[in-house]
């Protein structure tokens, strides 16, 4: 090995130590300078810090976030999230894989200029499907544009964009503009929307306030763009575009050089007529019209988590305090006394967000009362759900709440010590928390004496390495203690015996985040929202085959049917909705027979779903109950840790029989075997991951099992089970040959004028051409 | 202290104590695999399931703490059929035998794999021990069995099966040519009298067990000469005579009494069979042929009714065997029937239980793919096949050289392996779950002691929790996760960098046989 790689290994152990519990840090930064876990830089690291080979070879091969083999120059992800697969992830995996030839099992092109992957959730649900290459984002990807996607990206790259423009001089503001860059926004361009804004107000040299927000919520309308003057009402602007920016701003804010003058009635004459000629694509909405999708959209929700939403910046202390932040966190250190605290806590109803349900208060009475002279509080931000975002929506635009959140429970239940324990696959999220606590530390928030009282803590952050198990808190205690992420038994709850067999209370972020509200406004005021047996507010991530999707927050106790409709505005391109999928991988789906269902935690256990996390997706007509269970089957399959019996081989062994189902090769018994073998994994599993991962497949069968008989009987009516359809071109074919142009396979010979006919034997059902067909004569059969 | 309830009754243990020790101390059994004390690894197999009556719960009791106030159920029909499920997906990846496949082909369960590894290693007297515990007749079955177990030996996937009956007859031969020959100790006399009714290959086969178990014997036959088929129907160059007298006097030494020229009738049986015995076998052969058809025993369209498992015929204390149940079956069915046939009778004459002679569970896996013959190949010391003829009589060298031929296939745990035991005991079924296609078999022989079989493994993770105590650098870890867990040893290094003494301890305490010692 030669001195430089030696140098850089030794650099990483010094920065991140030399124990065993560094193991995962360690790798993680072994990556990063790598792109890959070198096998020799591996060895030294075992050489000269206390972690063993066999330590090192077992974390290393059970996160998914380390590769042991080099990559290509450039890494795509294919997001197989819920939202993505209901659109075709799959299909678009396919389609790359294509693209790039690069065969079945292979993962990288041999030029090594691409590596490909399916990762969990990329958490853009709203702009599915979506994929990413390196750090650049793609959103509605379709089988037959991912040849565009590549030239674009290597384009991009060989023409470096220019840099972020400095602002101009904020002295005498005219305005703010808000701009929305959470990962699904900058997702959909809203960075570029915000350079092309910094340049605009540059080259005006308009005197406004550009800031940049979290993530607004309204997903579905991204990139969103928000005018903001003193004294008018603010004014959204959705779906825009970068070129069409100068003519928004200019429209709002006088010019100090050209437009500076021409402040007339000509002017706005202009002005309506620029934004009359718009493209269709960007929509306006004044933020008091009734009945704008935008309106519709917020309309009966209720921000507590997501307080403030759209308008404050994330990482500024300042604004922060200034809308009434740590105010919860000063009222507690005067109350002064951790039972009261924890009494308001428990008057308010709060059950934890993670998807449990477990009461708040409980949790935070049982450490308090645990007598330790070390105590920990981790904040659970490992959300791991294909098709939920809502965490990653909270740290990423309230990181300040979240910390509030965390001080103010670590003051009740007597820690020191606070860990954010946040997902690999969110590095916006790891970056704004680690701003925000730098922020705290330095004014005075995170450290000793807080406000001049005894109450010290230390805050820090854990990065997951890809693991979903790691979710369910003792796995996640583990991969903080630097093992492979195995649950173990509960009894004893981490409660009591946690991070280091010392008391560790572990919250969802969603929880912490509601925590100062409550403080602030009173136990009684969140109790009153929501339901006898759920109180407060759920956050949820819409997504699916819905006109609006986007992060919601709405009272507990609402119906599925006015977040469809109302909030949701119903099922996209008309289709006739189906079913929601709630709670993820271990939820279930509720037909849309049920919609009027209240969502609170009881009523979802009673109809054998869950409330999971928040990941809500709709489903339309379109989509195959059959092929959604298999997909969750096998997201829970590839991520069961293995520890015990029932869940690793019972989850493989019903994926196999669901397998079977979907390419007709199923029996009549095999519904009966399945519904057994559930059972005996939701009795005889260890932990939660494999207590619930029968669930979609459990539902499914209760509401939909005529789709199960359907497939057995030989037919998918969505032919979404692709094995067992095929396509075929009907008599309504004009001969446009557009088909055989777009077929990747050359399965459709190119003949003009004339009925065009599918090779069955090349065609590999990615739809394409069904797509493309102008008069609908390709059929599925 | 925490006083729980278990099965209704109270005990007291220690705080931190799990459940699974308390049921110890109360003597209830529970089921374990994974769990070793002070180690760390478990609850993994989820075989010591108990309920906690008050929530209907169910919970590995090695891992769960014994709580105040709790009761436990530590068995009923919902666990049983939970452990029976874990011990069947466990199954369903268990890709290994039991027993090697010749084993169970053969109708007498002669242990050959043992046989022939005596054999290859000078113990002939030994594997003439092994033979004779299932074969009373090997050096006649040496002539004329058509040995079903070699059709079944996985060398004929290979190259051409052991030549199993060759070497049967090598130990038969080898033991006959001495003086004094008899290898194995009568039990003491019972002073129980069983009448044997044929003197056939079931009935000589049935005599011999009845003589070792200590009982009293006479044979009756309507012939004037001892062997029924053997003397009157085979051939005298397929079945030398001299072979077959020669297990005749085996039979006469351990104290037969054979009664010639008698053919019994209903008259007879009743009047001078039935009061003067404990017990009547009847081997009389063929039912069409013999005066048995008039005794009144209940027949079906074969031949006389028997309990399948007892092969008692509708009487107490009468058992049939050999072609009297069904014409024209190969005699080594005759002489396995003949073993069974005497241990019912005689278990019946010690007013014991008819236990039924059940063959203990046996995991099996099919044909070996192509890729996993070198794995076999290995274990074998002699991968050499010499042409000669199936009739010519095996040389002492030959018969070593033969028997060095044999790959193994049994497991080296196929006694104490808890996976078997357990699955055994729950009346597991291999194939309930038979949908995942199965791995490929490989075994590492690196390590001087032991044998790495991973698709044995149970990933109990016990053997890396064994390694991680024992400071061992190199030890086993699990890779990757789920069902994708191999346990492997870091790094491209082999089995053979973890240190002996690590290495015997994790081979004592792999609950299955996926680590062994060589």
């Amino acid at each position: 090995m030669n001195e430089n790689i030696i140098n850089k290994i030794e650099n990483v152990i010094s920065v991140k130590g030399n124990k065993k519990n560094n193991a995962i840090p360690i790798l993680q930064a072994i990556q990063q300078e790598f792109r890959y876990l070198p096998s020799e830089a591996l060895e030294y690291v075992c050489e000269n810090t206390e972690i063993t080979p066999s330590d090192i070879f077992g974390i290393s091969t059970f996160y998914s976030q380390f590769r042991h083999k080099p990559v290509g120059e450039h890494i795509i992800k294919i997001c197989v999230g819920t939202a993505c697969h209901v659109k075709g992830a799959e299909r678009v995996y396919e389609a790359f894989k294509r693209e790039l030839k690069i065969t079945d099992k292979e993962d990288t092109d041999t030029r090594k200029l691409f590596t490909i992957e399916k990762v969990a959730c990329l958490g853009c649900c709203t702009i599915a499907p979506v994929i990413q290459i390196d750090k650049t984002t793609y959103g509605h990807v379709e089988t037959d544009n991912v040849n565009e996607i590549i030239s674009d990206f290597l384009n991009a790259k060989n023409n470096p964009q220019i840099g972020r423009i400095k602002n101009f001089n904020k002295n005498i503001s005219q305005g703010e503009i808000r701009v929305g860059l959470g990962s699904c926004c900058i997702a959909s361009g809203s960075q570029d929307v915000k350079n092309e804004i910094d340049k605009t107000i540059n080259r005006h040299k308009i005197n406004v306030e550009i800031k940049q927000v979290g993530c607004v919520g309204i997903c579905n309308q991204v990139p969103l763009l928000e005018v903001y003057k003193e004294g008018e009402l603010p004014i959204f602007y959705s779906k825009i575009k970068p070129e069409e920016v100068n003519e928004i701003i200019t429209k709002h804010f006088k010019p100090k050089n050209f437009f500076y003058k021409w402040r007339s009635n000509l002017y706005n004459f202009i002005e309506e007529k620029i934004i009359q000629d718009k493209p269709k694509s960007v929509s306006k909405y004044e933020s008091d019209k009734r009945d704008t999708p935008i309106t519709e959209f917020l309309d009966g929700q209720i921000n507590i988590a997501t307080e403030h939403r759209g308008e404050i910046s994330p990482t500024d202390l300042n604004e922060y305090k200034r809308k009434g932040g740590l105010k919860a966190l000063e009222t507690c250190l005067k109350i002064n006394n951790q039972d009261k605290i924890i009494e308001i806590i428990e008057k308010s109803g709060l059950k934890g967000r993670g998807g449990g349900g477990f009461p708040t208060f409980l949790k935070w009475k049982i450490v308090n009362q645990s007598i330790s002279n070390e105590k920990y509080v981790i904040c659970n931000g490992d959300e791991g759900d294909p098709g939920a975002f809502m965490d990653r929506m909270l740290l990423e635009s309230y990181p300040f709440r979240i910390i509030e959140g965390m001080l103010i429970a670590a003051f009740s239940v007597g820690a020191k010590k606070g860990i954010f324990y946040i997902r690999a696959e969110y590095p916006l999220a790891v970056e704004r928390i680690n701003t925000a606590i730098k922020i705290c530390k330095d004014a005075g928030y995170i450290g000793n004496n807080i406000l001049n009282t005894s109450f010290s803590i230390d805050i820090e952050i854990f990065e997951g390495a890809g693991a979903f198990i790691c979710g369910e808190e003792t796995a996640l205690i583990a991969s903080i203690e630097g093992k492979r992420g195995y649950p173990s038994m509960r009894p004893p709850y981490p409660a009591e015996k946690g991070l280091w067999q010392k008391p560790t209370l572990i919250n969802n972020v969603e929880t912490l985040s509601l925590v100062p509200w409550i403080i602030k406004r009173g136990s009684l005021a969140f109790a009153k929202i929501g339901t006898q047996n759920s109180k407060g507010t759920k956050v949820f991530a819409l997504a699916g085959k819905i006109k609006r999707g986007g992060l919601i927050e709405v009272p507990m106790g609402i119906t599925i049917r006015e977040i469809v409709e109302k909030i949701g505005g119903g099922i996209a391109n008309d289709k006739k909705f189906k079913a929601v999928q709630i709670g993820g991988p271990s939820g279930g789906c509720i037909p849309a027979e049920m919609a009027d269902l209240s969502i609170d935690y009881q009523s979802l256990n009673n109809i054998g779903a869950m409330m999971g996390s928040g990941g809500l997706i709709v489903l339309d007509e379109d989509d195959c109950m059959v092929d959604i269970a298999k997909y969750f089957l096998s997201f829970t399959q590839n991520e069961s840790c293995g520890k015990c019996t029932f869940c690793r081989i019972g989850t493989t062994q019903m994926l196999e029989i669901l397998k079977r189902i979907t390419t007709g090769k199923g029996k009549m018994e095999d519904i009966e075997k399945l519904e057994n073998l559930a059972h005996s994994i939701i009795k005889g599993s260890l932990c939660g991951l494999g207590k619930t991962a029968p669930n979609p497949v459990l539902s499914t069968l209760k509401y939909f099992k005529n789709e199960y008989i359907d497939h057995i009987n030989g037919t998918c009516k969505t032919g979404k089970c692709t094995e067992m359809v095929s396509y075929f071109v009907t008599n309504q074919c004009i001969g446009c040959t557009k088909c055989a142009q777009i077929c990747p396979t050359n399965a459709i010979e190119h003949k003009p004028y004339e009925l065009h006919v599918i090779n069955n034997s090349l065609c590999v059902k990615c739809d394409a051409c069904r797509k493309i067909c102008p008069v609908n004569s390709i059929i599925i059969k | 202290m925490i006083t729980l309830k278990i099965d209704n009754k109270l005990v007291q243990i220690e705080k931190g104590e799990s459940v699974l020790k308390a049921a110890e101390k109360l003597g209830i059994k529970i089921p374990t695999m994974c769990y070793l004390e002070k180690h760390e690894n478990h609850p993994s197999c989820m075989l010591c399931l108990v309920k906690d009556s008050n929530t209907g719960k169910l919970f590995p009791s090695c891992a769960m703490p014994a709580q105040e106030n709790m009761n436990i159920i530590s068995y009923d029909e919902e666990i049983e059929i939970a452990r029976q499920e874990a011990l069947e997906l466990l199954l369903s990846e268990h890709v290994g035998d039991c027993e090697a496949p010749c084993r169970p082909s053969c109708p007498a369960f002669m242990n050959i794999p043992k046989m022939n590894r005596l054999i290859a290693n000078y113990q002939f007297d030994e594997a003439f021990k092994v033979v004779k515990e299932d074969i009373a007749l090997p050096l006649i079955l040496g002539y004329i069995c058509p040995a079903p177990c070699e059709k079944a030996c996985r060398r004929t996937q290979i190259d051409k099966a052991v030549s199993i009956c060759q070497l049967k007859k090598f130990v038969a031969l080898n033991n006959y040519s001495f003086e004094n020959n008899y290898l194995i100790n009568k039990k003491n006399k019972t002073g129980k009298k069983i009448a044997i009714i044929g003197s056939g290959p079931a009935g000589l086969a049935a005599a011999y067990y009845l003589l070792i178990e200590g009982h009293e014997c006479d044979v009756y036959d309507k012939n004037p000469k001892i062997g029924g088929a053997l003397e009157y129907e085979i051939l005298e160059n397929t079945l030398p005579r001299k072979a077959l007298h020669e297990e005749i006097k085996i039979i006469k030494y351990y104290g037969a009494n054979f009664i010639l020229d008698y053919e019994i009738d209903k008259n007879r049986f009743e009047n001078e069979i039935k009061p003067k015995y404990d017990a009547i076998i009847l081997a009389t052969g063929d039912l069409n042929n013999s005066k048995v058809k008039e005794f009144g025993f209940e027949n079906t369209k074969n031949g006389i009714k028997i309990d399948k498992n007892t092969l008692s015929v509708n009487e107490n204390g009468i058992f049939a065997c050999g072609n009297i149940i069904r014409s024209r079956r190969m005699s080594i069915n005759s002489v396995a029937q003949g073993k069974i046939a005497a241990f019912s009778a005689s278990n019946f004459v010690l007013e014991k239980k008819i236990q039924k002679s059940k063959r203990t569970f046996n995991s099996k896996f099919g044909k070996l793919f192509e890729s996993e013959f070198i794995y076999y190949q290995n274990e074998s010391t002699n991968n050499f096949r010499e042409n000669r003829l199936k009739t010519e009589d095996l040389t002492t060298n030959q018969a070593i050289s033969e028997a060095k031929r044999c790959m193994h296939c049994d497991c080296r745990k196929s006694e104490s392996c808890k996976l078997r035991i357990y699955s055994n005991d729950y009346s597991a079924n291999q194939n309930r779950f038979s949908y995942v296609e199965r791995k490929q078999i490989s075994k590492d022989f690196s390590h001087e002691m032991i044998i790495f079989e991973a698709e044995k493994c149970i990933k109990c993770n016990l053997c890396i929790e064994i390694c991680r105590k024992t400071g061992n650098k190199y030890g086993f870890t699990a890779t990757q996760r789920g069902f994708q867990i191999e346990i492997k040893v870091p790094f491209s290094k082999q089995i053979s960098s973890i240190i002996d003494a690590t290495a015997q301890k994790c081979a004592k305490y792999c609950p299955t046989g996926a680590i062994s010692i060589k």
